[in-house]
């Protein structure tokens, strides 16, 4: 059974390099798109850290993205 | 309606679809490969090397629905001028990108055992590989030009150019005489030539890579937005 699911009458090297290269690639793509992401959501939070209390205060009750990100930011830390 | 698309708006939803999507993820997968690697049967024809389709159909599907969901946003873009639309095509480019190599690799891989060649310049191979340059003019585009303004033009140009490849892609099958076999499943009409003890896998894998599609392109908008937000932070 195990034989024949590797085999696969002799097409198995081409099988199981074509799933294997399919889920490298997108394994790749998604480790290189979520570093992205987290690493703009910190440099994101670390400007937003960076403002005066009273302007931070007012920026995060203006934008609900930059109130998302903040919060789920400290939420990691 | 223009509204509704408005980047802050969209960015709560955005978590919570990621969160969605990560929860049933895994379970369509095992669920896909079980068949497309163990329960579908071996084609009489083709044996085996049939299973190589259930990765190679559902890429090439994406790679062209991805350029022309680009192009046309390209489109309105020129003529709604909204930004927005911009971040969009942006993010579905990379995921485009992948999946027409992905269909070219796994087109190889199928072609060596049954075509009894790794590679021909047939009609459908060589769009293909051109809808690949299409994919590298827009995204390096992107990524070169400094100013964004422009850079946003020239690759709405490139994707509106390239949109004429699409239904060369389609259609070349039936245009000109090519080693690539013409279609099995007409989206169109509905109709299917393909038994569905393949068909099943086939749509199985289908969803597998949509939601693959769909978490990279949600991570890919929401770093935009926050690229986009960060940019203009004492604005806010």
């Amino acid at each position: 059974m195990i034989e024949k699911l590797i085999y696969m009458n002799g097409y198995g090297l081409f099988v199981w390099l074509s799933f294997a290269i399919s889920f490298f690639a997108c394994a790749l793509v998604y480790y290189k798109t979520y570093k992205t992401l987290k690493k703009y959501e910190k440099a994101f939070a670390k400007d937003l850290h960076k403002l005066s209390e009273s302007q931070r205060k007012k920026v995060l009750e203006k934008s609900k993205v930059a109130n998302q990100v903040f919060a789920s930011y400290n939420k990691s830390i | 309606m223009i509204n509704l698309i408005s980047p802050s708006k969209i960015f709560k939803w955005i978590e919570r679809l990621m969160n969605f999507i990560n929860s049933i993820f895994f379970v369509v997968l095992i669920i896909g490969l079980t068949f497309a690697l163990l329960i579908s049967p071996p084609d009489y024809l083709q044996g085996d090397s049939v299973r190589i389709m259930y990765v190679h159909v559902p890429s090439a599907w994406i790679s062209l629905a991805s350029f022309t969901c680009i192009a046309i946003l390209s489109i309105l873009t020129f003529l709604l001028k909204i930004k927005n639309l911009n971040l969009i095509s942006k993010s579905v480019a990379p995921l485009g990108l992948l999946f027409t190599f992905l269909a070219i690799v796994t087109g190889s891989l199928w072609g060596k055992p049954t075509w009894g060649t790794w590679w021909a310049w047939d009609a459908r191979l060589t769009s293909m590989v051109v809808l690949l340059m299409f994919y590298v003019m827009y995204i390096l585009s992107l990524k070169l030009i400094k100013d964004e303004d422009k850079a946003n033009q020239v690759s709405a140009l490139i994707a509106i150019v390239g949109l004429i490849n699409i239904p060369i892609i389609k259609f070349s099958v039936d245009w000109w005489s090519t080693l690539h076999q013409p279609q099995s499943i007409n989206i169109l009409n509905g109709s299917s030539s393909i038994h569905s003890s393949m068909l099943f896998p086939l749509i199985l894998m289908l969803l597998v890579l949509l939601l693959y599609c769909a978490l990279i392109f949600l991570m890919k908008y929401k770093t935009e937005i926050i690229r986009i937000k960060k940019k203009n932070v004492k604005r806010l």
